[in-house]
């Protein structure tokens, strides 16, 4: 009688030592796992803040591009409006050039300006398909030095004036 | 000595697991070379009134060059430079548009090899 008791002393006991081994046990899992979630959280918040700072760069860079090619059209809308502009220019007497008297009044005079014009534009449209820049285009500050017909890619250092 | 078997025979099993693994590669960059570009031809205009007809046909008899112009009005004239106008300032933007999305993504790429 008195020994199954202490049998059953021993199992209970040997049960609560199981049962606390294995809660033990548990417990650690569930910190390493714990832990590893951190570590990934972590990892994630990195990875989260990495995609952050890529995205403000390219919407940075996006911006910088628009920009630039808001202001090439600009240019570019400019340049036109000055050409539109030397073939309805207004004279001192307030009369809009015309182009076909001038040039049947004075032909060999308007022929000189109208193949200079063509020339210029000719490289202008050289320089526009990558054709490097002469050294004397590059260094053309001067209005008689310039390509008029383009000179924002012409003559980079040309201040219009 | 059937349950023993049976672990042995599972022991000498030569078939593995297999590890499948993926490696990111690159895709090239394009990189297409630039086209040449041309040397345009000179563009000789004559202006041609009817008061100097006759003086250009007869230069142009002199010249050895068939007496024939091929003629625009000064409206015409004025419409073709703007054309061309209008044509150069299109490539020019669209030079410009390439560039970008070179440098854009180009620059991208650098960026997500160096990380």
């Amino acid at each position: 009688m008195f020994s199954s008791l202490k049998i059953g002393l021993l199992i209970v006991l040997l049960a609560g030592a199981g049962g606390g081994f294995m809660y033990v046990k548990t417990l650690k899992a569930d910190l390493a796992t714990s832990e590893a979630n951190n570590q990934k959280l972590e990892q994630s918040v990195e990875d989260q803040k990495a995609v952050i700072t890529q995205m403000k760069a390219d919407f940075e860079a996006q911006a910088n591009i628009k920009a630039t090619l808001q202001k090439q059209h600009d240019t570019l809308k400019q340049e036109f409006a000055n050409l539109d502009k030397k073939f309805n220019k207004i004279n001192g007497k307030g009369e809009v050039r015309d182009i076909g008297t001038l040039a049947n009044e004075r032909p060999d005079s308007v022929e000189r300006i109208i193949n200079k014009g063509t020339s210029e534009g000719n490289r202008c449209n050289e320089i526009a398909m990558g054709s490097p820049l002469t050294e004397k285009e590059k260094n053309a500050t001067k209005k008689s030095e310039i390509n008029s017909e383009c000179p924002s890619i012409a003559n980079p250092k040309y201040v219009p004036y | 000595m059937l349950i023993l078997s049976t672990f042995l025979i599972s022991g000498c099993s030569s078939v593995r697991q297999l590890d499948v693994f993926k490696t990111e590669v690159e895709r090239q960059p394009l990189n297409l070379p630039a086209p040449l570009t041309p040397k345009l031809e000179e563009i000789k205009w004559t202006i041609i009134t009817s008061e100097n007809a006759d003086e250009v046909f007869a230069k142009l008899k002199a010249g050895g060059v068939d007496p024939v112009l091929f003629g625009l009005t000064d409206e015409g004239y004025e419409a073709l430079a703007k054309n061309f106008a209008q044509i150069r300032a299109y490539m020019l933007q669209q030079d410009e548009i390439i560039k970008s999305y070179k440098e854009y993504y180009e620059s991208t790429d650098k960026k997500s090899k160096n990380k």
